[in-house]
């Protein structure tokens, strides 16, 4: 019933972003994550303006040369330049990854929000779509679809996001719920405030702070669906290539004790997974958002 | 009465999203270029004969009414044939669904029975270095594709040290799998490392939370010491939102088995489908994601259902 | 020898936000058999204290000075010596009964823990102990009660049960924070009954925390009073309570709202104006439900209510009563399923799209909690400016501009504060941010639900005169729902009492509280402490006083 306010905690201030940016710069394994995800960012697309690479056309002379001082990484089997095939790779692996993740995020958050705010039937049947949506493994439509169809970057983009927005979208629609029974909601509804207007000024600007969250989470999912697609052979075709296509290719090398081939990009993909995954953990200790565990 | 009331709402639940996957696997079904006629009788089939087979199968009727047509095959075990081995789909997955389950049961066990304790350590030792060093050892293990990780696991276990066989237990009946254990450690170790890493998060949250709770401040009034009081307190409260998260999971580790198994060579569901992929055998392929949803569903319903045993809360269901 | 002594107390917590000093300079002690009341309001302290006084304070906090319980020195005693000190020589009962108990394990073995912690008796004989304690502490039926979950029971179960834990084993010193301020004021009285009656039984010291005058009234024979860390005055329940020595303690009893008891000639205020013109909300035999099948809940039955323009209405009744569902009706938020509910002489069912919004922006609406009751991404002037935004389209922001400054000094706000984030301002000024907002618009109707619960009482006070003051100059009804019957008396004209979703007596204020005519609506108000130890010691010994001079 009745709960004494603790006024001396309640009064906070220093403004809400600014609390939450102190509580950021304090992790350090978020910060890292930051500076990794810059630094790969610099990598991939200014790399190559300071060392160019041909990464289109074959080369048979100098084909699987181990590490040297005129190939950084060696070269791989048709004698591209590994090292600047890193940074090729990377654009597309980076590009795809953060704008699957970006529209798997939007698509979530809209179907969430909607659904919590409607409530009743409309809430639980969008809910069982995205319960059967979740049942169903990713890879495994993915594979289907790439049995249909090879899709180009913009397709892929556009089937990844598809394949990912289930997860948001229950988180979304939690807070949603949350935030549609607070107190500042009730009391414009009660003096004639529209729906809209609910959604619009309050519901979606105290939502950004998970929606920041999921995305940064969907980022660093999409990027590794991204080298699970290209390693199975769905992703971008050659000569283009991204690091799980580098990965597939460079398989057999690795056997034959040919590491330079499939270490960089192995190693890629985790640190700018890791990363993503550090820089959403530490969004959501900052901002302090309940979700994905 | 409670749970009788509970159990039937959570059936008609699961049967609704059971029936909504049908749904997508029907779309994908049409959707295939020129439609099953052309990958059955092959690109050199001239319209008359595919005009002819669409007739046959019932393929040019209106497609709700297909839709149902489909569903009557369904529920009599019928998915089709396979194009390529010339089985019946249900007859193969039955072969090969066993030995998946072996492989993901097996991971699952490993991975909750590290992750729990590894969770709920950290939990305690909260920002001490122990927890930072196993919350950066889970994000590399969680960012790793399990292709990767495998693939190393494989270098260093079999090439360079030589403890395990590089391949997986090739035999087709259960006996034949488990009389070679050995061969089934990487598998199993590989398919369980992203989950550690997961559920050692949920867990670690967990209790976090629990830890907070007001119950741990009364038992401390009470005079329990630390360790009684979170064996006996604090461990229980954190196990019931991570059982949940269990139902949820079943797809990643599905997902995860067909990467180990075509690595491994395990002929599992896995390597099933991935050859299908390879030779676009449409039955095998929707089969497959059919039966690997219902194992989703039937896996969340049981999550559920333990959840309900381990926490009485939620048996009385409150407004 | 005193089961307490606290001798220069310092507590000093580190934070996010720096240093805060919680605990300064305390001193004080209890003897055997004495309860010491520990009187304050949010941020003075008095927590810490008694969390101090178990070892129980979080790791950020540096404690100085000495603290001795039954003798035994805590302050930087070992963790294994304190375990052996708390549930044995000093226990304590919490304010939250909601998450005082571990879920998932039944309420005897939870009980049976506590006994085994410090006895050395098998599973069987503390089992067998913790079902007397059940018993002792009034929870019926004890043998089945045991296997119990803790959300089986009842709010005031609970307590009783977190009291069992506490008395288990006979401690010297018993610790209570605000047991009873989280339970609706009847169960209060009885878990305060029950309190007393088990420290005048076993001789058990009683270090009482609470904010709440009347409980001291009740129960201390001394008392303490902190402010911001500090005690500022100490001595017998009477002497503090009647004759006040410092300022603070002085000003913190006239902000309490008191009971009037036994005094039935009070004059009745003339009716308001305006008695005979149409009401402004009319609810007739109004039903609600809530959830379907085994769990309907019928939050109101054939609920009648009025009130009349200029008039204020106070809604009273304890948790489950449904006045917060009545007052919700009232403003359109929740659909009755049978009955009617008019505004402003419109029934709200039948009202839809524009006339239902231009119905609706004639009330002003301030509910309960003060963190959620303003969206703190908005500054406090477009927090005002919004019901603004809603129904005044067309003002310029220079109009809006002015408005907002004329409504903050309407609520006595400065006028720096419209550029501030909610997250700036205390709670009484939060609330206060919020009633401006209801007025904003000149509404006729103010349904103020609980608005000053959740503040100090000190705070209450200003928020309270702000919203007498502005009704006698701006005119508007009020409906205002609370469960603090004191309160109401001071502001309402008319009062209505609800009980289980009906109205279970009605009618002017003074004549109702004074001479209530129905047994619940007696007891309800014999439940309520007033802060007057001398008349609280007589209602005590003649419950019916209420009739009498």
């Amino acid at each position: 019933m009745t709960a004494v306010l603790q006024t001396a905690t309640a009064l906070q201030p220093v403004a809400g972003y600014r609390l939450s940016l102190r509580r950021f710069a304090r992790n350090r394994l978020a910060v890292a994550g930051l500076v990794v995800v810059v630094l790969f960012l610099l990598f991939c697309f200014a790399g190559p303006l300071i060392h160019p690479t041909d990464q289109t056309h074959t080369d048979l002379n100098q084909v699987n040369l181990a590490p040297s001082g005129a190939h950084l990484l060696g070269t791989d089997a048709v004698g591209h330049d590994e090292f600047g095939r890193l940074m090729f790779g990377g654009k597309v692996s980076l590009l795809v990854g953060l704008a699957a993740g970006l529209l798997a995020t939007v698509i979530g958050a809209l179907w969430g929000a909607v659904a919590g705010y409607t409530g009743g039937w409309v809430d639980a049947l969008m809910m069982r779509i995205v319960d059967a949506g979740i049942a169903i493994p990713a890879l495994f439509i993915l594979l289907v679809v790439s049995a249909i169809t090879t899709p180009d970057t913009l397709g892929l983009i556009l089937i990844l996001g598809l394949v990912s927005w289930l997860v948001p979208s229950r988180l979304v629609r939690a807070e949603t719920l949350t935030l549609k029974s607070r107190d500042y909601v009730l009391t414009l509804r009660a003096i004639g405030g529209t729906h809209g207007r609910a959604i619009g000024r309050h519901i979606l600007p105290n939502s950004v702070s998970t929606i920041v969250v999921a995305a940064t989470f969907q980022v660093a999912d999409a990027i590794l669906l991204v080298a699970y697609v290209s390693y199975l052979g769905l992703g971008v075709q050659p000569p283009a290539t991204d690091w799980g296509g580098m990965l597939s290719s460079g398989l057999t090398a690795a056997y034959s004790g040919r590491w330079w081939l499939i270490v960089p990009p192995g190693l890629a993909i985790i640190l700018v997974v890791c990363a993503f995954n550090a820089i959403g953990d530490g969004l959501r200790d900052a901002f302090d958002v309940r979700g994905r565990g | 009465m409670e749970t009788a009331l509970y159990l039937t709402r959570r059936l008609l639940q699961a049967l609704a999203v059971i029936l909504i996957v049908t749904v997508v696997v029907f779309c994908l079904l049409h959707a295939l270029p020129g439609g099953p006629a052309r990958g059955i009788l092959g690109p050199q089939a001239t319209a008359q004969q595919i005009a002819a087979f669409n007739h046959e199968q019932g393929l040019d009727r209106p497609l709700p009414v297909q839709y149902l047509y489909y569903l009557h095959t369904l529920v009599q075990g019928d998915l089709g044939t396979s194009y390529t081995l010339n089985e019946a789909v249900s007859r193969l997955i039955e072969q090969r669904l066993p030995k998946t389950l072996v492989l993901t049961v097996l991971s699952a066990l490993l991975g909750l029975l590290l992750a729990i304790p590894l969770g709920m350590w950290q939990g305690v030792r909260r920002n001490k270095p122990v927890d930072y060093a196993v919350t950066t050892l889970s994000f590399v293990a969680y960012s790793t594709p399990v292709y990767f990780l495998g693939l190393l696991l494989i270098l260093v276990f079999t090439q360079v040290l030589r403890w395990f066989p590089s391949q997986a237990p090739q035999g087709d009946t259960l006996a034949q799998v488990f009389a070679d254990p050995l061969a089934l450690v990487l598998p199993v170790v590989t398919g369980a490392a992203s989950m550690i890493a997961v559920f050692s998060r949920y867990m670690r949250a967990a209790t976090l939370e629990n830890l907070a709770e007001d119950y741990v401040r009364t038992a401390r009034a009470g005079g329990s010491r630390p360790g009684a009081i979170l064996w006996r307190h604090v461990f229980r409260n954190s196990l019931t939102p991570v059982i949940a998260m269990l139902g949820y999971y079943v797809p990643v580790l599905f997902g995860g088995a067909l990467v180990v198994e075509q690595l491994f060579n395990y002929p599992g569901m896995g390597l099933l489908f991935w050859s299908a992929a390879q030779s676009s055998d449409y039955p095998v392929l929707l089969g497959c994601v059919l039966v690997i949803s219902v194992a989703t569903v039937i896996g969340t319903l049981l999550a559920d259902i333990v959840q309900r045993i381990v926490d009485p809360r939620v048996k009385t269901e409150r407004i | 020898m005193n089961v307490l002594r606290i001798e220069d107390l310092g507590v000093t917590f580190s934070t996010d936000t720096g240093e805060v000093p919680a605990v300064r300079e305390v001193s004080l002690h209890v003897r055997p058999g004495e309860t010491l009341a520990l009187v304050g309001e949010s941020g003075s302290g008095k927590s810490t204290v008694a969390l101090a006084a178990m070892g129980l304070l979080p790791g950020n906090s540096r404690v100085s000075g000495r603290i001795s319980v039954d003798g035994t020195e805590v302050v930087g005693a070992g963790e294994a010596e304190l375990a052996g000190l708390r549930g044995r020589t000093v226990s304590m009962v919490f304010q939250e009964p909601a998450g005082a108990l571990d879920p998932l394990t039944r309420v005897g073995a939870q009980i049976a823990e506590v006994v085994r912690n410090h006895r050395p008796v098998s599973r069987a004989e503390a089992s067998a102990v913790a079902v007397e304690l059940l018993g002792r502490v009034g929870i019926p039926e004890p043998e089945r009660r045991a296997s119990a979950f803790p959300f089986q029971l009842s709010g005031g179960q609970r307590q009783r049960v977190v009291i069992a834990m506490a008395i288990a084993n006979s401690p010297a010193l018993l610790i209570a924070d605000e047991p009873t301020t989280a339970l609706d004021v009847t169960v209060q009285a009885e878990i305060l009954d029950l309190l007393r009656e088990l420290a005048a039984d076993s001789g058990t010291g009683v270090l009482l925390v609470t904010h709440n005058m009347g409980v001291v009234a009740d129960f201390a024979d001394r008392v303490a009073v902190m402010l911001e860390g500090r005690v500022v005055e100490t001595g017998p329940v009477e002497d503090v309570l009647l004759r006040p020595t410092h300022d603070y303690t002085r000003r913190l009893l006239a902000a309490v709202p008191r009971l009037a008891v036994g005094e039935p000639e009070a004059a009745e205020p003339a009716e308001k104006d305006g008695a005979g013109s149409a009401p402004v909300v009319e609810l007739r035999d109004v039903s609600v439900h809530f959830g379907r099948g085994r769990h309907t809940v019928r939050a109101l039955r054939e609920v009648s209510l009025t009130v009349r323009p200029g008039e204020t209405v106070g809604l009273v009744g304890e948790s489950g009563s449904g006045k917060s569902t009545a007052a919700r009706v009232a403003l359109g938020l929740v659909r009755p399923d049978s009955g009617s509910a008019a505004l402003f002489g419109s029934d709200l069912a039948r009202t839809r799209g524009r006339a239902r919004r231009r119905l609706l922006s004639g009330v002003g609406v301030v509910l309960q909690d003060p963190v959620a009751s303003l969206d703190a991404r908005m500054s406090v002037a477009e927090c005002v400016a919004e019901p603004l935004r809603v129904h005044r389209r067309r003002m310029s922001a220079d109009e809006r501009r002015i408005r907002v400054a004329e409504v903050l000094e309407l609520v006595r706000l400065p006028r720096e504060l419209a550029g501030r984030g909610p997250r700036e301002l205390s709670g009484g000024q939060r609330q206060r941010v919020s009633l401006a907002r209801a007025l904003v618009l000149d509404p006729r109707l103010l349904v103020a639900d609980e608005p000053t619960s959740a503040l100090d009482v000190s705070v209450q006070r200003t928020v309270l005169e702000v919203i007498a003051e502005l009704q006698g100059e701006l005119g508007f009804a009020c409906l205002f729902v609370s469960h603090d019957l004191a309160v109401v008396q001071e502001f309402a004209q008319r009062v209505v009492v609800m009980r289980d979703g009906s109205v279970e007596e009605e009618g002017p204020t003074m004549t109702t509280l004074l001479r209530p005519e129905t047994e619940y609506t007696r007891r309800l108000i014999a439940a309520v402490p007033v802060p007057d130890p001398v008349l609280q010691r007589r209602r005590r010994a003649s419950p019916g006083l209420e009739a009498t001079a």
